[in-house]
Order: C-alpha cells, then structure tokens, then sequence
C-alpha cells in the first residue's frame, strides 16, 4: 500500500494557528522529508515475510536525492531549500517577544554578556515500541494501541477514516511506557486500520527498534541565545532568550512545537526574574519530526536558566547560591506570576532550595573525603531549582483539545464500585492511584473499587495521559462523581436508618446516624442493592440507580494568550530542587555521580511509592539527556548516524545512581485535595544540576558547558583546552 | 530435513522442554526463539524489546542460565530446557521469591522490562553478591521507567546483603 | 528486524561442518550467534547457509597442550571465565571476558566466536594479538595455523577465508612471575570499548617485559611494539609514552562515539592503569 492507496483517507488537520500548516497524509507520495517517513506498507502472513517484500520493494524504489536541510543554520540561511515551499521559509513558529522594559533593562545594567545554549536531540523510548491491532468486524472498527490517549487517538482515527466516532473502539491495554512519544497519533495507526478494513481481516503492526529510533517522535534540539544584564553583586537585572527549535519534518499529529513555547515559559522556575522576554522559532528539517517528551520543553529551559546563573557567579566571584538566594521564590509572594503569565499558586521554593543546599554540602564533604587520596579525581556539587507545570491546557498543544477530563462510578448491586476515567495507565500507577482515591472518596475497601480506563467503549471521554496531570483530573472528577452517588446514597441509607439524610454518616463502609456510635447501621451492600435491584426498598419518589458522570477542569487554566502573549497555561505548579555530587576522572573524563538529591514538593501525596517511582525514574531519564543520549545525523547526507541500542546510549543500572528523596506538601489551593502532578518533575533537574557540578570539579580548568550532553569528551578537551591556554 | 526444498520453504524439526512441558514444532531456520515462545507457544510474557541483544527485556533461561532469546534461533533451542517468565511462578500462582521481592520492592512501572529482570535474576544472581556486583550483573537489562532503584533494592534482597 | 531467509546444518563433525562451508560460498558458521544473529536481524549480514557447529563435542575443550592454553570453538565464553585451566595457565582470557558483553551474552557466546567475528572493538582478539595466539583453521583441504598478527586485517575482516572454520585457538602459557590485565573505557558498562588495553608483563627482579594489545582505537587490534620496548627500557616520561603510542596507533579511530585524540589519551591512560595492576610502576 502506497501513497496513491490511501487517497480517501483524509489528511491531518493543522489545528494550531500560530503554525504553518505541513498537511500531513498518512503515506507520503511525492517528497519524503525524512529518513523514517513512512511511504509503504506491506501486509504479510507474519513478520519475516513483510520483511522480506520490504527489503524486494527498496530495491525497485526510484529516488531523486534533494538537499537535506538539516541544522538551524541551514535552515535559516536564505539559500536555504525549503521543506514547505508555499510557506516562504523554514520557520512553522516564529513568535517575537516585544518588551521595550526588559530591554531597557538591559542597556541599564553594568555588564552584559551573550551566550548559546544547546539541548541537543532525543527520543523518550519507552521500552515498548509502538503497536497497533485492528480489526474491522460487523461495521466496526477496533483498534488496540500502546498509546496514552485512547479518546483522542478514536476522535483522529474516526475523523480520518470517515468513521462515526461511535464505530471506533480503541482499547490501550498496559502500556509499556510513553514518556510523551505515545501521545502523538501517528500514521502507521491510521495505514493499519484502513489496512484492517480493506482487507477484512486483523492486521497487527509492532514497532521494531530500528523503526522506532527513526518514526517515533524525537524531542529536546533547542538551542537558546541568551543576552544577560548584571552587576557585580550578582544581581541578574533582565534577560533576552530566544527559543529556536528544530522540530524536524513536523509532519506529526500533534505538533511538536510547543514544548519551545514551554521553556520560555518555565525557565526563570522557582525565581522571582520579571524581566524576561523570550522569542521563540521552531525550524523544520529533514529529520525525524519532535514531539512530547517527559518534561515537555522544562529540563532545556531550567538549565539554560541555571548555567546564565552560574556564568554570572563565576564573572562577579561569588557563590551560585549567593545568585540564586535573592530570587527565590517566598511564601508571600504565592500566587507569583512569571513573566509568560504561569501563575504559580504555591510551593516551597525557598525551602526545598535551603534543604538541599544542605544535603549537597554535606555529600561534597563526604564525597571529597572519598577521593582525597586521589589528584586525579576532582568532585563538584551542582544545584538546581525548578517549577514543574501541571495540569496544562492542551490546547497550545493540540489546537483543538483543552484541558478537563472525566470519570463515571457505577455502584454494583454488591455494594462494589466500578470507577470509569479518562486518564491513561502507562506504567505511572495510574490504576492504583484512582483505586485508593475512589475508594477513600467512596468510603470503600480498596478491593470492593474496580478501575476502568484506556478503553473507549468502557471509559468516558477524556485527554489521557500526559502534562503531569492525571493525578489531579483524575481526583477532580471522581471526587466530583462520588459525591452524587454519596449523596443519593447517603438517603437511601437514612430511609433504611428511619433518620434524616443530612444525619447519616458513612465510617468504616457502613452508613449510621451521626452521634449513634454503635447504633443500627447499613451497609454499602445493602444500599446498593436497593438502589439497584430491590427498587422497591427506596423511599416514594426516588428513582432507581446508583451512578454518576462527571467532568473537571480547573477553572482558572487558560487557552488562549493574551494579547500581550502571556497565557496561565498550568493550573498548578509543583517544585524541586536537584544537588548532584560528581567525582570527575581527569585521566578518562568519566564523570561519576555519587550521590544525588531530590526535595520535592508536589502538594498532597496520594500514593508515596507512586510519587517516589516518578521522581527517581525522572532523574534517570534527566541524567540520559544529561550525560548519555544523543541523536545525530549527517549533515551533509541526512542519514541517521544511529541506529541502533549500540549508538543511543539509554544508561543501565550502572550508570544511574541512588536517588535519595525529601519531600515538603505545599498542597494546590485550587486542586482537590491539593493535589500537584509529579510525573514530569523529576526529569527536569539533572541537566542543571550534574552541568553545574561538572563544572563546580573542574573549576581549575575554566570549564563552562553550554552544551549537553556533557561527555568524558567534553571534559577531556576542556583539559586540553586549559593546558593549551596555559 | 529433506533436501529438494528451497531454502525458503525449510521446517526443522525441533523438540525442547518449555516451562516443564515438552514442545515439538516445524520451524523456519531463521525464527527467534523470541518469536517461537511468543507467537508459537504464546507465551507472550516474554518481551522483545531491541532484538539486537542489548535491552535484555527478552531475557529467558536456556539449560538454566539466563540468555537473549532474541539472538538465538529456535533451531538452536532444539533439546534445550527453556524457562520462561511463565514457568516462574508456583502452578497455583504463588509469586516466586524473585517475583515476590519485586512487587514488595515497587520494582515496576510499566512493567515492560520486568520478565527480562527476573529472569536474569533467576538465572545468574548468587547469593552473597554485593550492590556493585548486582548492579553490573544487570547491567544488561534496560528500564525506563524506575531508574533502577527499587529494582537493585529488590535484587539486594534477594542477595541476601541487604545492609541493616 | 528479522533475518533474511538462509538454511541451516548441524553437522556432526568438523569434516560434515567444513563440508557443509565449502558447499554455498555465502555460508557462515554459528555457534553462539551473539556477534551474528543482531547483524542478520538487522539484515546487514544475509548468510544462505548457517553450519551450527555448537554441538560438536570434538571442539568442546579447554586444555594445556605444549604449554599452550587451547580453546576449542565450542567453548563458550561463560565456560572459559569461570575455567580453573584458563585461570591458571592465561589470566588475560579470564581478565578479558568479564568486560565481554553481558553475563547473558557470555552464556551463549563462544571464545573463537568472537575472535572469528573481529570486531575491532573487542577484546579477545587484543588478548590473542598480545599474546601471540594460534589460530587453528580447518577448511575441506586441511589443516593450518593462522598468527594472531596475521589474522585481523580491518573491521570485521579476518584471515579466515570461504569454506574456513576456526576450530581452536592456543594461546601460550603464563610464564612464572607474569601478571595480566585487561583495561578499558566504554560509556555504559557492558559496551563495547572506546579504548582498551590487555597486557601481559612481568615486573619483578629482572627487566620489566610486556606484551601489550590494544583495542577500540583502530581498524584491528593493535599489537603495540613501541609502548612495549618503551616499558622494557625501564624507565620512561608521560611523553615519551604519549610518542610511543602514537606510533603505535597511527590513525585512531575516530567516530560518533569518540574522536581519535581523546581515544589515544584514554588509551595512555588505560595502559598506565594496566601496567600498575600487573605490578608495574605508578
């Protein structure tokens, strides 16, 4: 199946305006803008086979070979080839930040330097490639899928196959992970149903890795230049950034655009810093297109933010804490608006800052005393403070989705309950964390809680999951649900109690009158199977069933910027701050983490091993981007130069440390129950903070990275660098 | 084997011992041994995570020791004794101790990885190891999303080192 | 990534197994298929014809003949580590295969494997390069031996010709006084080397002696004569051994990984560390 067999299949849609459209098909014809593009399928008894007529087919393709634009530079120059002729450029995004003050600031300030950042490009693998199942049987169409937003994936697929939504069924059953890369909804989803229903029979597609480093979404490959005013107390007076990203081809649904639009707005985090003004272009180039990727634009802005801050220390000779104490952020400053309009409710900036200021001077210590015997090995400590948005609107994402979700309960004649969301299980603990919530919300065990979700026949509609925000949608709804079965309950029970509604309690998963402890008391079986099956048992008037639908969003979360482009796009802020304690090897430029500290603050914690499991499972993955992965390919040729597990470097367990933990519960004023996301959080940290303590050890040599990923190269021509100079 | 057919219609017969049971089946010279458990036998428990032998989520034990399924043939599993993530647990469904220390451990998320750790651990982990030890024995295992911790944690345990 | 289709032999002896090679010109001998079986999932290696020779108990061996340690193509690489024979008579064999793969690679993979594989990056062929190893090779005509100086000619290409099979490699004695050591640099634990060194050497009473192999940082495993009469000389500066490796290795490799001048530093560095473990000086 080519390009021209899918020609009644529809096209994306450009739903973002700020973006040029790339009219995206699910097979590409006529150009193929990057190596990984799919252009065929081929369906075959199994595996091998498909193979092999893959292998037969490349070797009857016909190619003219076009000049690959493949670096912001190219990209940018006016020779440029263009990607999308019609548009006149390579820039999707271009945003110019207009603030004459921040300006002004600028030229006010006693010293000025510029600098360019660079994140470079990842891939957030999930260990699970992607797969998809389809089967097209009486009319309907059901779709089984490793992906994190079933509803939005069944909405793409109906719209694009000319289904009504009602025939569509997609079922995500125990996603292998997503990290971001599975919430995009891809073209080989949509090549194998259409496949499905040509052909009437199941069609299977599972990823393989070699497919999965090229087709799915790459992410991160910012760079920002930065023009920075300061004196010399230290203090940073105003700050230009412009955000330029490379989002490859673009040709992805959703694009991968915003999470450029993100590191500008989060990158002055946990600082009080007004005087910031961000532009931001996203350049397309014949690479893999970027997408979401856990920390979604953060970890780039955090340590951008953070070495300008440590560049600044070292030009004024103090300490980068001595910078970084007058602005972090107080108590009496929450709400605290930051310059691209994120109102941070909450949190515990200064506090988890001083913490770890604490826990990292005495590991340097301990640290230190381990290698004092060895001149070879120079330790540093590194710090980091951050925000981590939660709760986004998805609709400077999507163009098109914004921001709530849903839950029904349905109480079982047994007095069960059968919990329905619209958040997604990939592996975070989703499933264990509405259990404990509904059943604390509906007074129930935790085994009477049946939990549904990833299902769109069974589950009502909702965003999946993504943004660091399922805790808190997920609560919002349910919370919202269990009150108005509590509450027709709660009368059931007070007819069979012979007492009024409002006197009725329910402790221990009975109903009893308030003040009657001891005294006659209900059961949840026994309301419920009145409430459902025993109808006749209910007091005149009241209708049968126990169950309720409802959806949340938080109120204040905005979709739309204001006309000064500042936009309240996360309702609720958690934050963090990172200490590394490295040990470098000046002989092989090994770096070695000793030891590592998370504080962290996440409002109320629901689940602690939950909450644990995503904080250090985040610093894994901020430490491969740190120090480990990377994605480069051929400027001249645009040939992947990885390609497989040899070349990505995911870290093993010998790599990554022990991650040790402390947390402070500054619970969202505005979230029920206070709840903050955590699923991002842990991943934004360690660029910042394992860069700072590289260069904290190598101090002697000058060093000051710019650029991740830091490698025992970079250091080893650092070394070299400095003998050279001297 | 007979002679006279192509290569590409080839079935070698193979006899092996899965999980206790005896399998016999007619298998193509190239079929993993990763396809052969998951598609042959359904046993799907066994993931493939990179089919080039560095993730390790395919890790099944070959006459007891602990290899990648995905690097060898099923051809080359004839006689063979197989042990997979299936034939860990009791019959009745009582976790193994392995499997019991991962779930007292949170020593999972997604979960992908997990029959590939377990299976390494039950085939190569020796009493009395220490954490630098386990943490190079695993080493050819990747997960993504615990960043290890509870897994080593779990694994120390199993060592029976587990620091007071 | 599945293979290409190939057919499949298990011989039952060397003669079938050579037979069987000499009878498809794109034939290839598995054993373990740790080096092979990735490269044909990939389809970058697309064999017609696979000669399993893993059940030949005629190449299942590890012995001391003539003061040589030999390994049959049969042994598997877990066996030779945990061999008390190898472990007395060639501690750079046991000292080399702990930094081989995985213990779940080592458990299928073969010594003459990976040594017929030539991947310049591993580490048995520097043991075989700086130990002046035999390579025995059986084709349908014969019998011959093959010097480890002769049988690595650039990546992944060997002396080993069509209808060629490694059955055994013999790798001379540890004499008295000696000491080895395997030293290498790679990102992850587990990965093959950025830069590594083996070295068998004596220190002692008499003139320190060494016999250094290198891998990682060249087309083929480096014999490294320079460094080795440098250390002979008993007394030598960092530049000096900086000089003599670069004559060593002239053309470093240079790649994504690692560029050629940082894989010379740690190659100075990893031979500084290995000349210490085998009781050197520093």
């Amino acid at each position: 199946m080519t390009a021209d067999d899918v020609d009644d299949v529809g096209t994306y849609p450009d739903y973002i305006v700020i973006n040029k459209p790339v009219n995206q098909r699910p097979l590409r014809g006529d150009v193929v803008r990057y190596v990984g593009a799919p252009i065929a399928a081929v369906a075959a008894t199994d595996r091998y086979a498909a193979e092999d007529a893959v292998e037969a087919l490349a070797a009857t393709l016909e190619i003219d070979e076009l000049s690959p634009v493949m670096t912001v530079e190219q990209a940018t120059s006016d020779e440029a080839p263009l990607l999308y002729p019609e548009w006149g450029d390579n820039k999707v995004v271009d945003l110019v930040g207009d603030r004459p003050e921040v300006r002004a600031a600028l030229d006010a300030a006693p010293h000025r330097f510029t600098e360019t950042y660079v994140v470079q490009r990842q891939t957030p693998l999930p260990m699970e490639t992607r797969g998809v199942v389809a089967e097209y049987r009486d009319g309907r169409l059901s779709v089984w899928v490793s992906h994190q937003s079933p509803h939005i994936a069944r909405t793409t697929y109906a719209m694009l196959l000319g289904l009504r939504e009602a025939d569509v069924r997609v079922v995500c059953p125990r996603v292998g992970g997503g990290f971001g890369g599975k919430t995009h909804v891809y073209s080989e989803e949509i090549v194998v149903a259409h496949l499905a229903m040509k052909l009437g029979r199941p069609v299977r597609w599972i990823e393989d890795r070699a497919e999965h480093l090229v087709a799915s979404v790459h992410a991160r490959d910012q760079r920002h230049v930065v023009d920075v005013g300061y004196d010399d107390e230290g203090h940073i007076h105003a700050m230009r950034c412009h955000v330029i990203c490379d989002v490859g081809s673009g040709e992805v649904f959703m694009a991968g655009t915003c999470p450029s639009l993100v590191s500008g707005g989060v990158m002055t985090g946990s600082y009080d810093f007004p005087n910031l003004e961000v532009s931001t272009t996203c350049v397309v180039t014949n690479k893999t297109p970027a997408g979401a990727y856990r920390g979604f634009g953060a970890p780039e802005g955090v340590f951008v933010m953070e070495r300008v801050i440590e560049r600044v220390a070292r030009l004024v000779g103090k300490d980068p804490n001595d910078v970084r104490a007058p602005m972090i952020l107080q108590q009496s400053q929450m709400p605290y608006t930051m310059p691209g309009g994120g109102r941070i409710d909450s949190g515990s900036h200064q506090q988890t800052f001083e913490r770890v200021i604490e826990l990292g001077t005495e590991a340097l210590q301990r640290v230190q005393a381990r290698f004092e015997d060895d001149p070879k090995v120079r330790v540093g400590v590194g710090y980091t403070n951050y925000v981590e948005p939660c709760v986004p609107t998805y609709f400077a994402t999507t163009g098109h989705w914004a921001g709530y979700d849903a839950a029904t309960i349905r109480i079982e004649p047994d007095g069960g309950a059968t919990v329905a969301v619209g958040v997604a299980e990939i592996g975070q603990g989703m499933v264990v964390t509405t259990r404990m919530l509904a059943a604390d919300a509906l007074g129930m065990n935790l085994d009477d809680v049946a939990v549904v979700m990833g299902d769109t026949d069974r589950a009502p509609y909702g965003l999946g999951a993504w943004g660091s925000r399922g805790a808190v949608v997920m609560a919002g709804s349910v919370v919202k649900a269990a009150e108005v079965v509590l509450d027709k309950a709660r009368v059931i029970a007070a007819h069979k109690l012979e007492a009024a509604a409002a006197d009725v309690v329910l402790e221990d998963g009975a109903f009893t009158v308030r003040g009657s402890p001891g005294g006659t008391a209900v059961t949840w079986a026994e309301v419920a199977t009145a409430g459902v099956i025993r109808t006749i048992e209910l007091p005149k008037g009241l209708e049968g069933g126990l169950d309720a639908a409802a959806t949340y969003e938080p109120y204040a979360l905005e979709h739309f910027p204001d006309e000064s482009g500042r936009i309240h796009a996360a309702a609720t802020w958690s934050n963090a701050a990172h200490a590394a304690v490295v040990a470098v090897d000046l002989r092989s430029g090994h770096i070695s983490i000793e030891e590592y500290f998370v504080v962290h603050d996440c409002g109320t914690i629901i689940h602690p091993n939950v909450v644990e499991g995503q904080i250090v499972g985040g610093v894994a993955q901020g430490i491969a981007g740190a120090m480990y992965e990377n994605l480069p390919y051929d400027p001249e040729t645009g040939q992947p130069q990885f390609a497989s597990f040899m070349e990505y470097l995911v870290p093993t367990m010998s790599e990554i440390p022990p991650v040790q933990t402390e947390h402070f519960e500054s619970p969202a004023p505005e979230m029920p129950l206070g709840i903050k996301g955590v699923g991002e959080a842990g991943t934004i940290g360690p660029p910042a903070a394992i860069t700072n303590a590289v260069c904290f050890a190598l101090a002697d040599y000058h060093l000051d990275i710019t650029e991740t990923p830091v490698t025992p190269m970079t250091i080893r021509a650092a070394i070299r660098g400095s003998k050279d100079r001297t | 084997m007979t002679s006279d057919t192509t290569a590409e219609n080839r079935r070698v017969p193979i006899r092996l011992r899965v999980n206790g049971s005896t399998e016999s089946a007619a298998v193509p010279p190239r079929l993993l041994l990763s396809d052969f458990l998951r598609e042959g036998l359904g046993l799907t428990g066994t993931h493939v995570g990179c089919e080039h032998g560095v993730c390790g989520a395919c890790t099944v034990l070959i006459d007891g020791t602990a290899a990648r399924s995905c690097l060898t043939l099923a051809v080359q599993a004839d006689e063979a004794d197989i042990t997979t993530i299936e034939g860990l647990a009791e019959p009745d469904g009582t976790l193994s101790t392995v499997q019991q220390a991962f779930a007292d451990h949170f020593s999972l998320q997604c979960g992908f990885c997990t029959a590939g750790f377990l299976m390494s651990i039950a085939g190569e982990l020796e009493q009395g190891m220490t954490e630098p030890e386990i943490r190079e024995l695993l080493s050819g295992n990747l997960c993504r999303c615990t960043g290890y911790q509870s897994i080593v944690e779990a694994a120390v345990e199993l060592a029976g080192t587990r620091e007071a | 990534m599945k293979p290409a289709v190939f057919d499949y032999v298990r011989p039952s002896s060397v003669q079938d197994a050579v037979s069987a090679l000499a009878s498809d010109p794109d034939a290839k001998v598995i054993a373990g298929g740790q080096s092979l079986v990735p490269l044909m999932n990939f389809r970058l290696a697309s064999p017609t014809l696979l000669v399993d020779i893993s059940r030949l108990d005629e190449l299942d061996f590890i012995e001391v003949r003539d003061d040589k340690l030999c390994i049959g193509a049969g042994v598997r690489q877990r066996e030779a580590e945990r061999s008390v024979v190898a472990a007395r008579s060639c501690a750079l064999v046991a000292a080399a295969l702990r930094w081989v793969g995985h213990p779940q690679i080592r458990n299928r993979g073969t010594v003459c494997g990976s040594l017929a594989h030539g991947d310049p990056s591993s580490e048995l062929p520097a043991v075989a390069v700086a130990t002046d190893a035999e390579f025995i090779v059986r084709n349908r005509t014969g019998e011959r031996v093959i010097a480890a100086r002769d049988f690595y000619l650039a990546p992944f290409w060997t002396a080993l010709e069509e209808g060629d099979l490694l059955t055994e490699v013999r790798l001379p004695v540890d004499t008295p006084g000696i000491q080895s050591s395997v030293r290498e640099y790679a990102r992850r634990s587990g990965d093959f080397a950025i830069a590594g060194v083996a070295i068998r050497g004596t220190s002692g009473d008499g003139t320190p002696r060494a016999s250094v192999g290198a891998f990682g940082v060249a087309s083929a495993p480096v014999r490294m004569t320079a460094t080795e009469r440098l250390i002979e000389s008993g007394d030598y500066s960092q530049s000096a051994l900086d000089d003599a490796i670069a004559t060593d290795v002239p053309s470093p490799t240079s790649d994504g990984q690692a560029d050629g001048t940082y894989r010379l530093e740690l190659l100075g560095e990893l031979v500084i560390l290995a000349l210490a473990d085998c009781g050197g000086r520093r």
